[in-house]
């Protein structure tokens, strides 16, 4: 820092000059920084910042799954498990297609000309060969592919969705369609649509950054977590389910009918063990029901009818429960009954009779009803039928169901009123009923009923399930069972109408309903619309079951044709819960007088 | 004491003197040239093995992090692919409690559900009660019809069973009856 500074300093002129030319320089280059600096963090901050994160970092979907649908004892009846889908990489496939599409058909069972045309699609590095595989067999198909010298083919995810039980239950559960484009599931009947936000988990996100193909240890990593759907817990009993599936068909194909509904119920509980429709379809297989679309979902709550005598069970109780009858009031029943419009009649021919109330339900008297219900005041008995539940939704968790038709206000005349006390003119759905004639087993009192145990949440956010259910009380516990009593003489051979529906060994209480049916046609009444609703032990009841049959042949009843049905299933449920005799002498009471 | 003081007072120029003396500075000799110094060739071997050490140590540890890494892959492969063949023996296995499976086999060896009179066992008491007859019953369809046919398939001649005139409830429309279209596919 001495003598050569000093003479160099000559050589380059006057250092004032130069520090001025040095700190505009510097000037310059800041202010072209700062510019730079306010065009990053000015102007379009988040979109840079974006870049540079996204520059070597990688980002992987997580991916949920869907929750199952389990039945009461835990077996599934819609599960996911992991499936692969199988893709072609045309630029590498089409040199070999045939061959290639010969292994697929061969193998995973696609159609080979489909296939061939896939392998060979130019301008396209991604095609769809089979989706929805099982994963193990998807990815052996693969590496033997491999083996083989074929090229060009990959997996990836592609979640499937089984139904193990078949037509078991499909119409309360729905199926899933193909998923969309961006794997989210499309849910298209049944419990899959209306819990579909409750099955279907949300999906997580891996970022990682990675250098030369490898994750770097100590990178920018964050993971959000998948989040996996809820199960779904049914009160439905698989097997149950099964055989009620079952019975019905041999039920509704023996009788010719046209379709049917069979419903068990835990009495106590209100809880539904099955819910069988006929016909129906089979879940894991809905491309082969395209033409009957129809068949997708549950007759038993979107289809209305009426429910004819059955719902004597609620007039008689009624009456019984505002004291204005009681099961020995003695009734003299002409053979036809002149009223307004039209005069009402019996099933049968008869002369005079001089039936007790306990005779007019075992006989099932339509004359013996109306003569009885006119102690009604009026409004009285639409309002115990309200109570019954009917004209109300059940609510037990599927889309589409029916409120059924209880004539209000201008529309109860006195004619409709005569017709309703024994079920006509009134409309309802299966399950209602089925609850309905469940209040008289459950000494009165209504209880909702359920189809998912515990609760859950349907898309439109009501949290519905068994511990939900409400319970009221619509007739007294007497009145229930002078109800009962009357019911058990339905069964019986001499007193009754419907020996066939007993139960050997057991006290059974039921009710015969033969309808006539509405047709949407001519809006006239045309066909027939026979049931059997009741529940046993009698004086214990652990179940009500309620089978339906619409359109039989001429000549059923309802005693006939569903009864036999409803002792197979009731016979099946007592053994298959272990539900002993109660031991008790059955109900004796005088049907005439 | 008072004699010891001037003869302190004596002795103290010379302590000064010594003092100077020895205070006075004189330029520290040059070491000799690297004799003080440490050896240089033990540093130079113990800086190296640590280098090499390092590096060797290095290398290894990212080869092992490399196995490590493949075996984790391997792994990982094994383990999705025994989930997917756990999962496909469970499926298995639930095919064959399939109800409609397990029916039909038993259908097959004779066997009915039955309808006739139980008889209880009551387990405490180990009493036979009710009144128990061999088992009756009568076979059941084990399988649900086949979807009918698409309208353009059904030949009409098959339609006649519509002809009782009874509509079709579910449709709400003309057309075939699903029901008779069972019927007929069956006959």
């Amino acid at each position: 820092m001495s003598r050569p500074t000093v003479r160099s300093a000559v050589r380059r002129g006057s250092p004032q000059l130069r520090l001025r030319v040095g700190f505009l320089v510097i000037a310059i280059v800041l202010s072209v920084f700062a510019a730079r600096l306010v065009q990053l963090q000015g102007v379009d901050p988040g979109s840079y910042a974006a870049m540079a994160a996204a520059e070597g970092s990688v980002t992987v979907t997580l991916p949920s799954a869907r929750g199952e649908i389990l039945d009461r004892d835990g077996q599934p009846l819609a599960e996911t498990v992991d499936g692969l889908m199988v893709i072609a990489d045309p630029a590498l496939t089409s040199e070999k297609a045939p061959q290639i599409a010969r292994f697929l058909a061969k193998r995973l069972h696609v159609d080979y000309i489909k296939t061939l045309d896939r392998l060979r699609v130019e301008g396209s590095r991604y095609q769809y060969v089979a989706r929805q595989v099982p994963a193990s067999l998807a990815s052996d198909v693969v590496n033997d592919a491999e083996d083989k010298g074929f090229d060009g083919l990959f997996t990836e995810r592609d979640p499937l969705r089984v139904y193990p039980g078949g037509d078991v239950a499909a119409n309360l559960i729905g199926f899933l369609g193909t998923p969309g484009a961006d794997g989210s599931a499309r849910a298209l009947a049944g419990l899959e649509a209306s819990f579909n936000h409750y099955l279907a988990g949300k999906d997580g996100q891996a970022r990682y950054q990675v250098g030369a193909g490898q994750e770097i240890p100590l990178g920018d990593n964050t993971i959000t977590p998948a989040v996996n759907g809820h199960d779904l817990h049914l009160t439905i009993d698989r097997d149950m389910q099964w055989y009620t599936q079952r019975v019905l068909q041999q039920t509704v194909e023996g009788a010719g009918g046209d379709s049917g509904v069979a419903v068990v119920m835990d009495s106590r509980t209100g809880e539904l063990l099955s819910v069988a429709d006929y016909p129906s379809y089979d879940a894991s297989r809905p491309q082969d029901f395209t033409d009957h679309k129809d068949l997708f979902k549950s007759a038993a709550l979107t289809d209305v009818y009426e429910p004819g005598s059955v719902e004597k069970v609620l007039t008689l109780s009624s009456l019984i429960d505002a004291g204005l009858a009681t099961d020995r009031t003695r009734l003299t029943v002409p053979p036809e009954l002149d009223r307004q419009d039209h005069p009402i009649h019996d099933y049968w021919e008869h002369g005079t009779l001089h039936l007790t109330l306990a005779g007019v339900l075992a006989k099932s008297s339509n004359i013996g009803t109306v003569i009885a219900a006119d102690q009604f005041k009026r409004g009285q008995l639409r309002s115990y039928l309200t109570r019954f539940g009917l004209g109300k939704r059940t609510g037990i968790g599927i889309g589409g169901e029916t409120k059924g038709i209880l004539p209000s206000g201008s529309a109860w005349t006195d004619q409709v009123d005569d017709r309703i006390a024994f079920g006509q003119s009134v409309s309802v759905n299966a399950i209602q009923m089925a609850a309905a004639v469940n209040t008289i087993a459950n000494g009165g009192v209504r209880i909702d009923p359920s189809l998912v145990e515990g609760h859950a949440t349907l898309d439109d956010g009501t949290e519905i399930g068994s511990d939900d259910a409400t319970e009221h009380r619509v007739v007294s516990a007497d009145a229930a069972h002078q109800t009962m009593l009357m019911m058990e003489r339905v069964l019986d051979p001499d007193a009754g109408v419907a020996p066939l529906a007993a139960v050997p060994g057991y006290r059974v209480a039921g009710k015969t309903g033969t309808a006539q049916e509405v047709s949407s046609d001519c809006g006239c009444y045309n066909g027939l619309t026979v049931s059997f609703a009741g529940f046993a032990p009698a004086d214990d009841p652990r179940f009500t079951i309620y089978v339906v049959v619409h359109n039989p042949r001429p000549g059923s009843g309802g005693g006939s044709t569903a009864g036999p049905a409803f002792s197979k299933l009731m016979s099946y449920a007592l053994r298959r819960y272990g539900v002993p005799p109660t031991g008790t002498q059955p109900s004796r009471l005088p049907v005439e007088w | 004491m008072s004699y010891a003081a001037p003869q302190l007072r004596a002795r103290l120029p010379r302590i000064a003197d010594a003092a100077i003396q020895r205070a006075r500075l004189t330029v520290v000799p040059r070491p000799r040239a690297r004799a003080a110094r440490a050896p240089r060739i033990p540093f130079v071997m113990l800086v190296s093995a640590v280098l090499l050490a390092g590096v060797v140590g290095l290398l290894l540890f990212n080869t092992s992090m490399q196995a490590a890494a493949f075996r984790e892959t391997s792994l990982e492969n094994q383990a999705s692919d025994l989930a997917a063949r756990q999962e496909a023996l469970e499926t298995d296995v639930q095919a064959l409690r399939d109800p409609k499976r397990i029916a039909h086999a038993a259908q097959s060896m004779g066997l009915v559900i039955p309808t006739t009179t139980a008889g209880v066992i009551d387990l405490a008491t180990g009493e036979i009660s009710g009144n128990p007859v061999p088992a009756q019953g009568t076979p059941l369809p084990l399988f649900p019809p086949p979807p009918s046919r698409p309208a353009a398939l059904d030949p009409p001649a098959v339609h006649v069973a519509a002809s009782h005139g009874v509509p079709d409830q579910d449709r709400g429309g003309s057309g075939p009856k699903l029901g008779d279209k069972h019927r007929a596919a069956r006959r």
